[in-house]
């Protein structure tokens, strides 16, 4: 595949939103308005901006990873739109700015290697645990960045910028630079993580000394749990660690322990937090507390159910019966109205964006930006798999966004953030 | 370092196999076990805004259409023209409270089978119509409109059938409501308002609510008496101004509270047209349970018929009454334990004025296509033989003097031959229910019906059927043969 292709790709990606936003009109009785222009020259402006980008500073870059993030977002501007045109208007915003992001950091590497980042590697750490920490901060007072509280987790900052007012999630950019600070620490001690010379009891354990940084992070992702109450920016953090400990390391113990502990955690959160009994109830029975707890659930089996084979058509379905359908739910409706057809389309696109950042991983000849091209699609696999998982009743829900076509900025720009670093080092591995 | 990556890598997609399985599951092989779950709203939310199609009165009046809706193009509103009047019987389809009546049972013809999807392309491609079809039911607009005007405001009803086909002509309750009010935005606070109205709007009262017919029963005592040979018109009966109710310290006495004719004999004939309850107590028990119980569910009484919907079921407990002849004496003049819904009342006069056979009754005359092609017609069928020819003759005879000369005055129409019976059937707090059920004209009956005013109406207390029910008989009736 060409670079000229993944051009006329992504310009289908854009016509794709356009033309669904123009059947989301015309199902809701309007018409072709300025909307359908804007999202189509808003969708070329953003894949459009990366791929020159990719072309000028990062010419070698895999040409596989931009169409299938620019289709699901295209589904996922569609959707949104079809849910709440405010919504879409604001998220065509963020795409701008994500895409503004890529672009910058694309830039930014085209003259500084990736291996710069390993340098200033515990101020990776430092800014990642601040970030985590920022929805701490007092929901009011004077700082003007003030933390949020929503669904019962604590996961949002507000930053009151005096005109106006700005939510982001930090989570969601921190797990990148946990990823790259991971990835710089375990390439420099991955053999010495990987022997194990001291003996306690059974077990082989690697020199305290060695582990002392890794305990930061999984403290950091218990912090999260308890401090925030969310399982899944919790169990993506800690999945995040693991996964990348196993690739380093080659142990399997460390998935088994791993494992363990987020079974324990996850356990001792039902123990503690209400809504966390309320999305195991949702889970194994959601028709049974359809008046309750199960009922989004319910609703997003219904009208996926409902959708069937070929799906009620764009705007024809009732998605909007499903509680935050254009953030958590976001894959039921597109289920709900595109059908079995839209499902498969969106599970196959994710599928294939994994298996190329995994196949930018397996490439890599140098440890450092292997173990973060691994860690990156790893993350983004396991986020991907947790709430499509959570929506199709494979595990219990944790209140994620889907990249790319869920409604929300912030996962928006670190996504296109995730997608830029995966380029660069794809194109680093062949120069 | 790429072995640990490989695995990864083939458990994500292992999972990601997973998920498309679940989807599979959900979508695919039990997708109808969801998307037809009751809770599931979809269904019913993508009908609402849908065209339907009209339902029209036999004399080509709307009664239901759908608009297209000015706010939401590309959508319908579904209107009824005529208001109240036909409520029970065209029903409404209201998002929030469902559909009823015809409107429910037709669902399907009514419903357009557009859904905006590729299916409608891969229809028209195949010549499917997807547009509605329509409804033409039997009812008369005009004399519907008459039959609502001459209940006066007065809680009650009024059904009337053609005798010889089974066709309804008219079919009124009252208090009725506009369906409109479960059509507009505040749906919910009207239902609940109609709901908590103790006038009871909701209710059908020419179908789903049973009553003692009073003395109207006593042309199936006397259709039974006939047909049994245990009496004819001139057989003498003794004439007390009360009767003992046998084994039993009750007795029965008539409507004034005097003797029937002399005090000494009074004629069957003479019982029937004066409507005395003591001679038809004692012919009650003379006939025995097991004859009149024949010839009521022959009539329809113990049976539940089936159309135009499940008619409540009109009840007169024959083997409960075969031992216990106090009971049967009051049940020989409609009173105790018989009930009947009017509809049913009808059918009993309907069956006398088509030579002893009821046809069965039928509301849809015809269903056709947008283009006016019929797609389905009504059929004519005969439910049961309720009596010989001869006794419905004797019958009619007695019926037609009730109007002439009996307690039945006030529904003659002059020049037309009118046969009918009276009822006054007790009601609540001493309020009774008025009746009338009669047929016309006399020598090719052409209209059946019955008349019933809840707890005596405008007139209370001393309402009877022949000063409440029957002058609303003559109303109908001259509508319909004056035409």
């Amino acid at each position: 595949m060409t670079r000229t292709v993944e051009g006329g790709l992504l310009t289908g990606a854009a016509v794709l939103a356009a033309f669904g936003v123009t059947l989301v009109n015309l199902a809701g009785g309007g018409s072709l308005d300025a909307r359908v222009g804007l999202t189509f020259v808003v969708m070329l402006l953003a894949f459009g901006g990366v791929h020159l980008a990719i072309r000028r500073w990062a010419p070698s870059a895999s040409n596989a990873l931009l169409p299938p993030a620019a289709l699901l977002t295209a589904l996922g501007l569609a959707e949104i739109h079809r849910l709440d045109p405010a919504r879409a208007a604001l998220q065509q915003w963020w795409l701008l700015i994500a895409a503004g992001l890529a672009v910058g950091m694309l830039r930014i590497f085209a003259t500084t290697r990736l291996d710069t980042i390993r340098r200033y590697r515990n101020l990776l750490l430092a800014g990642a645990l601040v970030l985590l920490v920022l929805p701490l901060l007092p929901s009011s007072g004077p700082i003007p960045i003030k933390g949020l509280e929503a669904n019962g987790s604590r996961l949002w900052v507000l930053i009151d910028l005096g005109i106006t007012e700005m939510r982001f999630q930090p989570g969601e950019i921190a797990k990148l630079i946990v990823v790259l600070f991971l990835a710089s620490y375990l390439a420099e001690r991955q053999s010495s993580l990987a022997d194990r010379p001291r003996k306690v009891g059974p077990f082989h354990l690697p020199e305290p000394r060695q582990l002392f940084p890794l305990v930061l992070v999984w403290a950091a992702s218990l912090g999260v749990l308890v401090g925030q109450r969310d399982l899944g920016a919790s169990l993506l953090l800690f999945g995040a660690f693991v996964g990348m400990l196993y690739t380093a390391t080659g142990r399997p113990a460390y998935l088994a322990v791993g494992g363990l502990l987020a079974v324990g955690g996850g356990f001792a959160a039902y123990r503690v937090f209400d809504h966390v009994v309320r999305r195991v109830e949702a889970w194994i029975s959601p028709f049974e507390h359809f008046e309750g707890s199960g009922y989004q659930v319910a609703q997003a089996w219904f009208g996926m159910g409902t959708g069937s084979l070929s799906g009620s058509g764009l705007g024809l379905g009732r998605p909007d019966l499903i509680p935050n359908a254009d953030t958590d739910f976001i894959f039921a409706a597109i289920a709900e109205e595109l059908g079995f057809a839209g499902s498969i389309a969106v599970i196959a696109a994710f599928a294939m964006l994994v298996a190329v950042g995994f196949g930018i991983a397996l490439r890599s000849r140098d440890r450092f930006r292997k173990l973060t091209a691994a860690g990156l699609t790893w993350v983004f696999a396991l986020q991907t798999l947790l709430i499509l998982g959570g929506v199709l009743r494979l595990v219990p829900l944790t209140g994620i966004t889907l990249p790319f076509v869920s409604y929300g900025g912030s996962s928006l720009v670190g996504n296109f953030l995730l997608v830029g670093l995966l380029a660069r080092i794809s194109h680093e591995e062949q120069t | 370092m790429n072995r640990p990556t490989r695995r990864l890598a083939v458990g994500v997609m292992i999972c990601f196999g997973l998920l498309a399985l679940m989807s599979t599951w959900v979508q695919v092989l039990a997708a109808d076990d969801y998307r037809l779950d009751p809770r599931n709203a979809r269904f019913n939310l993508a009908q609402s805004g849908k065209e339907r199609g009209l339902i029209l009165s036999a004399d080509g009046v709307v009664l239901a259409r759908s608009d297209p809706d000015p706010d939401t193009p590309g959508t319908y509103v579904r209107v009824y023209p005529e208001g109240e009047a036909f409520t029970h019987v065209v029903g409404y389809a209201s998002l929030l409270f469902g559909e009823n009546g015809l409107e429910r049972i037709y669902s399907a013809d009514l419903r357009s089978r557009r859904d905006l999807t590729i299916s409608d392309l891969i229809a028209v491609i195949l010549g499917r119509d997807l547009r509605p079809d329509n409804l033409q039911i039997t009812l008369d607009a005009q004399l519907q409109r008459t039959a609502l005007a001459a209940l006066d405001g007065q809680a009650g009803s009024v059904v009337a059938l053609n005798p010889q086909t089974g066709e309804i002509l008219a079919m009124v309750s009252f208090p009725s409501f506009d369906p409109a009010l479960l059509l507009g935005p505040d749906a919910a606070e009207r239902w609940q308002e109609l709901v908590d109205d103790p006038a009871r709007p909701l209710a059908d009262r020419t179908t789903r609510e049973l009553y003692p017919p009073g003395s109207t029963f006593k042309v199936i005592v006397t259709g039974a008496a006939l047909q049994s040979g245990v009496a004819g018109p001139e057989t003498t009966f003794p004439d007390p101004a009360e009767f003992q109710l046998p084994g039993s310290d009750s007795t029965i006495s008539n409507f004034d509270g005097d003797v029937c004719n002399d005090g000494a004999s009074v004629t069957l004939q003479q019982a029937f047209v004066r409507s005395c309850n003591t001679t038809f107590a004692n012919l009650a028990i003379q006939v025995g349970a097991v004859e009149i119980g024949g010839v009521a569910n022959a009539f329809g009484f113990n049976n539940p018929i089936e159309s135009p919907w499940t008619i409540a079921t009109s009840n007169f407990p024959t083997s409960q009454l075969s031992d216990d002849q106090a009971a049967l004496g009051q049940s020989g003049i409609g009173e105790r334990d018989v009930r009947a819904t009017p509809l049913q009342m009808a059918l009993v006069a309907a069956g006398v004025a088509n030579d002893g056979v009821v046809m069965n009754p039928y509301l849809v005359e015809r269903i056709f296509n947008a283009d006016g092609v019929d797609q389905e017609m009504a059929e004519q069928s005969p439910l049961r033989t309720a009596l010989a020819p001869a006794t419905a003759e004797v019958l009619t005879q007695l019926m037609e003097r009730v109007v002439t000369s009996g307690t039945g005055r006030r529904a003659a129409v002059p020049g037309q031959r009118v046969a009918g019976k009276t009822g006054t059937a007790s009601g609540p707090g001493g309020q009774p229910h008025a009746w009338f059920i009669g047929f016309a004209p006399v020598e090719n009956p052409t209209i059946a019906l019955a008349v019933l005013v809840e707890a005596g109406g405008n007139v209370g207390e001393t309402a009877t059927g022949g000063g409440v029910a029957a002058p609303i008989a003559a109303e109908v009736f001259a509508e319909w043969l004056n035409r």
